[in-house]
């Protein structure tokens, strides 16, 4: 059953599917303060000091200037690019009292409503969406 | 001797455990998806298995990313239901079942299944949203709950093939274990879903339902379903269905279908819920091959 695999090629395939950002080791190594910042969240007191002051909360992790300017903006596709992953990141929304449904939404770049509504209609089709290269 | 009996597979939806136990299974929006597990609820009623082997992923909540385990069970008396960031979900306690949990473990390392042993850890809705969706809510879970944990977050997780192996591995050592014990295997997590990024929102019923064929018979086609394709079919979440497929390796050569659910919407996620069991008195699956699995004094070993 196993088949050689050429992990050059298995790795490249992902970043032909569009809108997709896949969790790859070289965003796990980029994203791994970033990650565990989020992590950190999950900690009452941890959450209160945050509140206080998110830019000082974010100055005690050894974060790149441009991880902690996004995770201000909450600019979650630009955070996904940083070596952001969407389950760690769940921890700075939820702390705002934003739902998953919410996030998702801005990161599809379209409203709330709208992104609801296409989700009761049956969601996204995968009719154009499946790669880039064979626009497919 | 303990035995396979069945295997159940769901998609775990915080937002079912949500909807249940904030008792709004009967709204509109909820009550088709939920509809759809009362078949499984009377029959698990019936069946009463003594022990659950609960396949899932860890949503961040046991685990960061300080250690990321492959495949890890949990060996330990008990699981407290995790705080997943709005306090821990009103359900029961798990109990697990150490005995078997360290028989699978020792059993399948033997296999040369490198398994992470697991002594304690909170469970988050990865693993209690399925047991909410089968058996309601009871002031106590009916059966004891081996957590199988598997990494499907960071690249690349197991493949479907070695999955399904897995599986096979876990019904060699579940026959090998002397209690007289029903046993069911679950694979949770899936099915299409993507949330992150601009495709967000990707759901893709057809393939969903191809997958759910595939399970049920005889052909092992699915092992073969490389990573891209889940990706690029059912989004970058949909690759939680290789855990379907440790449930699907457990149960043999040939499975029976009793039950299938399909159900979208239900917040980012398609409900794809299947009970199988398998064809025969106990799951047909290949013997080891391995040099301690043959080994007698190895063997004598784990027992």
């Amino acid at each position: 059953m196993t088949v050689p695999r050429d992990i050059h090629a298995y790795l490249g395939a992902f970043d032909d599917i569009p809108g997709t950002r896949v969790f790859t080791a070289k965003r796990a190594r980029q994203g791994y303060q970033l990650n565990q910042f989020a992590m950190s969240l999950m900690k009452p007191d941890n959450r209160e000091r945050w509140r206080a002051d998110e830019r000082a909360y974010l100055d005690q992790w050894p974060l790149s200037d441009d991880q902690k300017q996004a995770v201000l903006d909450r600019d979650y596709n630009r955070l996904l690019d940083l070596g952001g992953n969407i389950y760690f990141l769940s921890k700075i929304f939820s702390t705002d009292g934003k739902s998953f449904l919410l996030a998702v939404s801005t990161m599809s770049g379209m409203s709330l409503e709208d992104y609801q509504a296409m989700m009761i209609a049956g969601g996204r089709s995968p009719e154009g969406m499946r790669s880039i290269k064979e626009g497919r | 001797m303990a035995r396979i009996t069945a295997g159940v597979a769901s998609s775990h939806i915080p937002a079912l455990g949500a909807a249940s136990d904030l008792d709004k299974t009967q709204e509109d929006y909820w009550r088709p998806a939920f509809a759809g597990y009362e078949w499984t609820k009377r029959w698990e009623a019936e069946q009463r298995p003594d022990v659950v082997v609960l396949v899932y992923n860890d949503h961040a909540s046991a685990f960061d990313m300080r250690i990321i385990p492959t495949f890890a069970i949990g060996c330990a008396e008990a699981f407290q239901p995790a705080d997943e960031g709005w306090g821990p979900r009103p359900v029961p306690v798990v109990k697990g079942h150490p005995d078997l949990a360290w028989h699978i473990a020792q059993s399948c390392i033997l296999d040369e299944f490198d398994m992470t042993i697991i002594n304690e850890m909170d469970v988050d809705h990865g693993l209690t949203v399925p047991l909410t969706m089968m058996f309601g809510k009871p002031a106590e879970w009916p059966c004891r709950v081996i957590p199988l944990a598997v990494n499907v977050v960071t690249y690349p997780p197991p493949s479907g093939n070695r999955c399904w192996a897995l599986g096979e591995a876990i019904a060699r050592a579940v026959a090998s274990f002397e209690e007289d014990l029903n046993v069911q295997i679950w694979g949770t997590g899936g099915m299409s879903h993507q949330l992150q990024g601009p495709r967000a929102g990707l759901i893709n019923q057809e393939w969903d339902n191809r997958f759910i064929d595939g399970l049920v018979g005889s052909s092992d086609a699915l092992r073969s379903i490389p990573h891209i394709e889940y990706l690029r079919e059912t989004g970058s979440e949909g690759i939680e269905m290789v855990m379907w497929l440790i449930m699907r390796g457990a149960l043999g050569r040939e499975t029976r279908l009793l039950h299938r659910h399909y159900h979208v919407p239900a917040s980012n996620t398609a409900v794809g819920h299947v009970v199988l069991e398998p064809v025969g008195d106990a799951p047909d699956v290949p013997a080891s091959d391995t040099i301690e699995a043959n080994s007698p004094a190895a063997q004598d070993l784990i027992s």
